[in-house]
């Protein structure tokens, strides 16, 4: 699926992709051993041993996904960590789409200073932000504070699903600003004049010139940010009640708590299964561009 | 010449008699001189402030039988459970909660040979057949003393009375299951702990459900003394610890010490270390009274070592759990039942976890 994305974008003539496809099935296998030895070792091993103790434990058969869908409460939780999800992937793209923008209009030294702002909380360990978060978000803390200064009534945020969100976003942040920005960069933005000059509006030159043609880094980034936020544990204990426990918390209970190797491989399985699902039906919508607008 | 034999034999034998019988009467703390030469222990538990104040508790006992101490942590059950299953395990003593002597006895972990570790000086009923209290705390109601002037809380009962008592509560939620909180909800439900039925956990949960959604699960103990420090939850089940390390940052809570919880760390031994004399030396020495003093000092958890009189502040000393008074308010959860029922009550109470 990759590599048909790929050659139907391909300028390169013929034969020399010929040629190069020919290389590359002799040589380029040892290019990407490396990173394939690791994957497999590291990722592809252990998920075929949790798939398989999903199945073999306490003994063989269904008996844990018959068990992980036969109770509500883990069904409450798979739906609303997708959820979560994607209103995480919302705020990170509101929040990330202009401000990549503005990276690619500003002046070098600005734009320095500018990928400092993204990469620095990043470097911060995720548990330092996240208790920086409990201490801005919760009844007494300095966000409601200025509410209250101003005469507003205070707004509940600590262990709310908003709250939740806004912990997550502001984590995720740099993996929708730094693929949004790779692709924006690229854009020329004389095709923008271009639109104005034949008398589009500068909304209409966006949305038809601008937007389309950075939605490649808009999918990049949502499908990272919605990928990880899926995996998330510790900013929902820390910043979510009871209402946003995601299922990252239920598994680790399952397996640190009671044990459970069967069980706790089972939600591993379900959610990996529902992820996949999910990308399978977005992917269509990521092929859009490429149909429409012939890029050079 | 052949009687000769049979003397020097007889002599030989009574030689190691003695000194088998010798070591078969351990006194808590104490260890030869150099006997542990050249060996190596790995001892595992949570780590931080904690884990630092049981190695200063050991040091005795490192220079005195000459071993390589490691540290090595956090525990964690599942790991355990790997390098059993893998028959390669290199933890030799391990620092757990509550419950997993009880549910893993046998199976995780060894059953302890008292004949090499003295438990003389522990309070009673600590002991099990595969663990001995590696140090006390309890959970204990705090409450705000600005919101309840007039009329202070007493006991759980009406920690989870919201109408005579309004404001909100917080609770441990760090995930593992707390026997006693679940039945100080079900005997402020009205029910009764004699007996219990697993219908009567669904009982008590509806109880803390009565408390209300704005009812906070704390994760941490850093968690529940913020939420003190910062005055956001009006009563707050605490760790003894964390309470006191909050009222001595100025929060303005404290204690009902009627039917305090109970709680304990245990000292475990897991299945199949190289070499269980060497654990059992350590845990005897662990629980002697300058080690168990110098845990208290470093830690502020109690001693179990009854004489144990670790030199302490006021405050410190205001949330020790192992006073006359204090024991004879603390509530003692049925582990019998949660250890039977282990499976099923962790379910029901991670359901409320989750918002179920």
């Amino acid at each position: 699926m990759a590599t048909r994305a790929i050659d139907s974008r391909d300028t390169v003539p013929a034969v020399t992709a010929d040629g190069r496809r020919r290389w590359f099935r002799g040589q380029a296998f040892w290019l990407v051993a490396p990173a394939l030895l690791l994957l497999v070792i590291c990722l592809g091993l252990p998920l075929a041993i949790v798939t398989l103790r999903s199945f073999s434990e306490p003994q063989w058969g269904w008996q844990n996904y018959a068990w992980f869908f036969g109770t509500p409460v883990n069904l409450t939780v798979l739906q609303r960590t997708f959820a979560i999800s994607a209103w995480v992937t919302l705020v990170c793209l509101i929040a990330g789409y202009p401000y990549a923008y503005v990276m690619t209009a500003v002046g070098p030294r600005m734009r320095l200073v500018l990928i400092l702002c993204v990469l620095v909380p990043f470097w911060v360990s995720g548990v330092v932000r996240t208790l920086a978060w409990v201490i801005l978000l919760q009844d007494s803390g300095v966000i409601n504070s200025a509410i209250r200064a101003v005469g507003l009534s205070p707004v509940k945020l600590i262990r709310t699903q908003t709250g939740v969100v806004i912990g997550m976003a502001q984590v995720l942040l740099p993996f929708m600003i730094l693929p949004l920005y790779s692709v924006m960069k690229t854009i020329d933005l004389r095709l923008m004049q271009a639109a104005r000059s034949l008398g589009a509006s500068p909304a209409r030159a966006f949305a038809q010139v601008y937007l389309p043609l950075s939605l490649p880094g808009v999918y990049a980034g949502a499908i990272i940010v919605f990928i990880l936020a899926l995996g998330f544990y510790i900013t929902p204990a820390l910043l979510g009640g009871p209402r946003s426990t995601m299922l990252s918390t239920l598994i680790q209970n399952q397996v640190l708590s009671l044990l459970n190797w069967g069980r706790g491989g089972a939600m591993g399985v379900v959610l990996l299964i529902a992820t996949f699902v999910l990308l399978a039906l977005a992917a269509p919508l990521s092929r859009q561009p490429h149909k429409t607008g012939s890029r050079r | 010449m052949k009687t000769r034999i049979g003397q020097v034999a007889a002599l030989g034998l009574l030689m190691i008699t003695t000194a088998a019988l010798a070591q078969s009467k351990p006194v808590a703390g104490e260890v030869a001189e150099g006997s542990l030469k050249g060996k190596t222990l790995t001892f595992v538990s949570y780590g931080g402030i904690y884990q630092d104040g049981q190695i200063a508790a050991l040091k005795e006992f490192v220079d005195k039988s000459g071993v390589t101490l490691l540290s090595d942590g956090p525990t964690e059950i599942s790991k355990l459970q790997a390098q059993v299953e893998s028959g390669n395990v290199t933890w030799d003593v391990v620092d757990t909660g509550d419950f997993p002597p009880y549910v893993y006895c046998g199976k995780l972990f060894q059953k302890l040979d008292f004949s090499k570790i003295d438990t003389s000086n522990i309070p009673e009923g600590q002991t099990s057949e595969c663990s001995v209290p590696a140090m006390n705390y309890g959970v204990v109601l705090m409450y705000n003393t600005e919101k309840y002037k007039d009329n202070p809380p007493k006991s759980w009962k009406d920690f989870f009375d919201i109408e005579k008592f309004p404001g909100s509560r917080a609770l441990e939620g760090s995930g593992d299951l707390s026997g006693g909180m679940i039945e100080q909800a079900l005997l402020a439900a009205g029910g009764s702990v004699e007996n219990m039925t697993v219908a009567d956990i669904d009982k008590a949960i509806e109880k803390v459900k009565s408390l209300g959604p704005d009812t906070i699960f704390w994760k941490t103990g850093a968690d529940s003394q913020q939420l003190a420090e910062s005055g956001e939850a009006d009563m707050i089940a605490m760790w003894t610890g964390r309470a006191m390390t909050a009222v001595k940052n100025g929060a303005k809570y404290t204690p009902a010490w009627q039917d305090w919880l109970v709680v304990m760390d245990q000292m475990t031994i897991p299945m199949g270390v190289k070499d269980p004399d060497a654990a059992h030396a350590l845990i005897n020495a662990y629980l002697g009274k300058s080690a168990q003093e110098t845990l208290a000092k470093t830690t502020s958890y109690t001693p179990i070592h009854k004489d144990a009189k670790p030199e302490v502040d006021e405050i410190t000393a205001a949330f020790m759990t192992n006073t006359p008074d204090k024991l004879k308010l603390g509530y003692q959860q049925n582990i019998k039942f949660w250890v039977e029922n282990f499976e099923v009550a962790n379910e029901k109470w991670n359901g409320l976890m989750a918002g179920n």
